[in-house]
């Protein structure tokens, strides 16, 4: 897609790739929207809600990521990047939000 | 899926263990055959009875207790009446009527009552904070009366009462167990073991009011003692009974339904009304009515056989085991405990180590046994018991601890519907089959896919067995695969730091390729050990990995469940000015902390700091970072010592500040704390922590490997020295000879019980060479420390790669 029609579809430019670490969470906040942002190892960016699934609540930022797996901060559980479902033995989801690169730059959409 | 109305219409009354685990095992063998309902009086889902000890003394909440969500109901077709009393039973017309008056009916009905407590018939017993411990309310009134009293008393010293006991305790109420007999869970224990039990709980903080008969209890509206038999009395401002619990047979018998104690039932779990069941601790099978869940869930398994059309050998009775759940102490009773005279008894008392093991022999088979101080063999234990196994000399060496633990025995014998997790009824045969069926290699598999040692975890050894039983020869390199530090490698420990160091591997990226990880990532495990060793072994050439970093050590604060943080500025020895604490108080109301907290290690917590305030607060504090957070040096707590003290023999306050400040920031294998007294009366707690030590008149005694943690431990004393230089180079020793040996998050309470303590004497107090070899490499460790609040405030790059935010504003278009 272009960048019209990306934005033409809702989707927000939030900052180069560059900006973004890799295995180190980025907090993103879209009005006010809270969002983490991973680039893997391989350089795949995901995009998921700031929210823990676990039931003590918290937030996920600060998470590990080991391939396409995030390791949540508050009850380690695994939370997989590109479809934000928690993996067995827990259960939970996290919403993940669409993400696009043109040209190094990093869209966002919506949920 | 058939229409409803084909179907068979289910009522199970009590949504509590047994009751629902009756239904799952319903929903395993036949799916189809019945519509479901649940009355229960409860306002939740069914939950886990056994673990609200747990949630008493808050190492658990209410939702981690959960055993099936109400998705659970849902996705199986049950309909749930959470809040709902059933009041009567029609057994002719075959309806049931709940307490709005609605009537539903059935073609089969399950009673799954429970029980309650029983509350003794003495003058008083209706004051106000008298209470019984069965279900979350009770919990949740003692959790509330730990918040607003301080005086407690538990009248029952049996299971029940000595968990209440030691929750409220935990809560940091005063608490008294009051016992009518001389003796500690005297249906479960014999008197060497009840006093061994006495004697550990005491040491814990509990104290007793053995042989006293509960007569009366005084006080006005509310509760505010309790007189004795013998006319003494005792202040309590609260009061858990746990003197027993009575069969809720209210329901049936107003039912016409054959009650004696418990709810008559024959050995297919029958009532005297047609279609009516009644199965767990409401129901009286061959005169007993039993109080734990593993026979509920034998009941459970045959009554669902039953129910489902399924042959099934009748149920005969049930061998109880107890093992109480409390931290520190580890007591286990199965079968009979007595001595008698037609019994063989086969005996062990290490009073030096507090153990009391004890096996009942009759007629050479094993009929029942007792655990005081040492339960790591309960689970063989109560097997042999359960299937009526013959002693023998591998039996006695490995419950008596002479030998090494041979493979395989006792599991092979055992029946296939025998239970081998009580916790989540979990059979042989539900384990032989999932090892079987999904080529399962290792314990942590079998719980993922089973749930079996999920719970409690007391099963762990016996189906490790049946894994080795079930895999035969293929079961080595399973083992060794248990033996990894982590999912991802079958590696230990010792196997990846030799190595990391023969192999001169620098980053952990090479460690995972070179020692070819079965995940290349790592995981959450493995990647923090693995940074740490490689700092460890390599301190200059090895690059600290921040991605592999938990959150607090790579955010430098504590996160909290809210996601916020904790603060804690460095106070060295826990002295503090004027001047720094107006700072801190300053601080605390320019970023508007929720609450300022002085910790147990002496130092001041400014909690609820928003993650993005975080290098700001730093700045403005100028002080270095407390570490309270993360696997190094936390604190060293100090006493006034002579500086002030009137029996102060040492400066300990100034001989903590200068180990705090020579040793901070280094990492450890695991939190680090230390304390230093100036005399032996030891107001700063140094038996407690990893290194203690004590002023004597000229000398300081060192104390290591004691934890007041999870699992609290005495430090044992290392040695005695006379200067100052001396004991700074035994702790320089002493840590690293910890650094370089320790697991990661191994704690020195564990890591000396491993090594052993002669072990660690012959290395860093007789080996002068080696002593001073370690020493060295500890100041080439402290070289390359960084204070980390600083340096993220000195570096931008890092700054913004740690906690640079991206902010775009609603709705409005691209920057
Ligand atoms: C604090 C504590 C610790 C324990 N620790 C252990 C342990 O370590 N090991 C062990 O084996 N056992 C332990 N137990 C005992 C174990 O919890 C019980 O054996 C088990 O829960 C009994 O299950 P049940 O289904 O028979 O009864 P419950 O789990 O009590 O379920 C009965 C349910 O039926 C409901 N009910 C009753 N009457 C009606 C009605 N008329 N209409 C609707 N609903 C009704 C009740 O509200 C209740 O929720 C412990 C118990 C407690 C309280
Ligand atoms: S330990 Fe001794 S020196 Fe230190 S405060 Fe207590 S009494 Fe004083």
């Amino acid at each position: 897609m272009t960048r019209e029609q990306l934005e033409a579809a809702g989707y927000r430019l939030v900052g180069n790739v560059e900006q973004f670490p890799a295995r180190i969470g980025k907090l993103v906040r879209l009005g006010e929207s809270e969002i983490a942002v991973f680039k893997t190892t391989n350089g795949e960016l995901f995009a998921l809600e700031n929210r823990s699934p676990g039931p003590r609540g918290g937030t996920i930022v600060d998470g590990i990521v080991s391939g396409g797996v995030l390791y949540d901060p508050i009850c380690d559980w695994r939370i997989g990047l590109a479809d934000g479902a928690v993996q067995a033995p827990d259960c939970g989801q996290v919403a993940v939000y669409p993400v696009r690169l043109v040209d190094g730059d990093v869209y966002i959409g919506r949920p | 899926m058939q229409q409803h109305s084909d179907r068979q219409r289910l009522i199970v009354v009590g949504n509590g263990m047994a009751g629902i685990n009756t239904v799952e095992q319903i929903l395993k063998l036949a799916p189809e055959a019945y519509r479901i309902t649940v009355f229960g009086s409860e306002p939740y889902p069914n939950y886990n009875r056994i673990q609200l000890s747990y949630v008493l003394e808050k190492s658990k909440s209410i939702d981690e207790i959960i055993l099936n969500s109400r998705e659970w109901y849902a996705e199986n077709d049950i309909e749930l009446h959470t809040g709902t009393t059933v009041t009567h039973i029609d057994t002719a017309a075959k309806t049931v009527k709940t307490a709005d008056g609605a009537d539903t009916p059935y073609d089969k009905l399950i009673l799954a009552t429970g029980s309650r407590p029983f509350m003794l018939p003495v003058p008083g017993a209706d004051k106000q904070g008298i209470v019984g411990f069965r279900d979350i309310a009770d919990c949740e009134t003692m959790l509330e009366a730990a918040g607003k009293y301080r005086k407690a008393a538990v009248i029952g010293g049996g299971l029940l009462g000595l968990e209440a006991a030691k929750g409220l305790l935990k809560l940091g109420m005063d608490v008294t167990v009051v016992h009518l007999l001389g003796e500690l869970m005297e249906r479960q224990l014999d008197p060497t073991a009840s006093h061994l039990l006495q004697q550990e709980l005491e040491l814990q903080g509990l104290k007793f009011a053995m042989g006293q008969k509960t007569e009366e209890f005084l006080g006005g509206e509310r509760v505010s003692g309790i007189r004795f038999g013998d006319g003494s009395t005792l202040e309590a401002e609260f009061v858990v009974m746990a003197v027993g619990i009575r069969p809720n047979v209210e329901l049936a018998r107003a039912s016409g339904i054959e009650t004696n104690r418990g709810i008559v039932v024959d050995d297919l779990l029958r009532t005297s009304a047609e279609g009516v069941y009644a199965v767990g601790e409401c129901n009286e099978h061959r005169g007993v009515s039993y109080g734990l869940v593993a026979p509920l869930f034998e009941q459970g398994a045959v009554l669902a056989k039953h129910l489902c059309g399924v042959d099934t050998a009748p149920y005969a009775g049930s061998v109880v085991s107890t093992q109480l759940k409390i931290s520190g102490v580890e007591v286990f009773s199965a079968g009979e405990f007595m001595d008698a005279s037609d019994l063989t008894v086969v005996r062990m008392h290490d009073e030096w180590r507090r153990i009391y093991k004890k096996v009942l022999i009759r007629g050479g088979v094993i009929v029942g046994g007792v655990l005081v101080g040492d339960s790591s063999q309960s689970a063989r234990l109560q097997q042999w018991i359960r299937t009526g196994a013959v002693m023998n000399d591998e039996y006695h060496a490995i419950v008596m601890g002479a030998a090494a633990v041979s493979a395989g025995s006792g599991v092979a014998e055992l029946a296939d519907e025998e239970i081998v997790c009580g916790c989540n009824g979990v059979t042989k045969k539900m384990i032989v089959e999932a090892i079987r069926e999904r080529e399962l290699t290792t314990v942590d598999e079998i719980k993922l896919t089973t749930g079996a040692t999920r719970s409690c975890g007391g099963c762990k050894p016996v189906v490790e067995q049946i894994l080795k039983l079930t895999l035969g020869d293929k079961y080595d390199s399973a083992a060794a695969k248990q033996a990894g530090i982590c999912d991802c490698t079958p590696l230990s420990r010792d196997e990846v730091v030799t190595a990391i160091k023969e192999k001169g591997l620098i980053t952990s990226k090479e460690v995972r390729y070179a020692l070819d990880w079965h995940n290349k990532e790592g995981c959450s495990k493995c990647r923090p050990a693995l940074n740490y060793y490689l700092g460890m072994i390599w301190p200059q050439e090895h690059a600290d990995e921040k991605d592999s970093r938990f959150v607090n050590e790579r955010m430098h604060g504590n996160i909290q469940k809210d996601g916020t943080f904790g603060v804690v500025p460095r106070m060295y020895g826990g002295v503090t000015t004027p001047e720094d604490l107006r700072l801190i108080a300053d601080v605390a109301v320019k970023y508007n902390v929720k609450l300022v907290k002085v910790t147990g290690g002496q130092r001041l917590d400014l909690l609820g700091v928003k993650r993005e305030d975080l290098p700001a607060i730093w700045s403005d504090l100028g002080m270095p970072s407390g570490y309270a957070y993360a696997k190094a040096l936390r604190t060293v707590k100090t006493c006034v010592g002579s500086q002030f003290c009137r029996f102060g023999t040492k400066d300990s306050m100034g001989m903590g500040i200068v180990l705090e400040k020579k040793y901070e920031r280094l990492d450890m294998p695991a939190k680090f704390k230390m304390a230093v007294n100036g005399c032996p009366r030891n107001c700063a707690e140094s038996s407690t922590k990893d290194i203690g030590i004590v002023g004597n008149e000229g000398a300081w005694e060192i104390y290591v490997g004691g934890n007041g943690g999870i699992k609290a431990r005495l430090a044992e004393l290392l040695c005695k020295v006379k200067t100052d230089e001396e004991l700074i180079e035994i702790i320089s020793a002493f840590m690293q000879y910890y650094r370089e040996t320790g697991k990661y998050l191994e704690r020195t309470s564990d890591w000396i019980e491993r090594v052993g303590l002669e072990k660690v004497k012959a290395v860093i107090v007789e080996d002068a060479a080696g002593r001073k070899a370690l020493a060295d490499r500890m100041e080439a460790a402290l070289e390359q420390v960084r204070e980390p609040w600083q340096e993220i405030l000195d570096n931008p790059n890092l700054r913004e790669r740690l906690f640079g935010e991206i902010r775009i504003p609603a709705g409005g278009p691209k920057e």
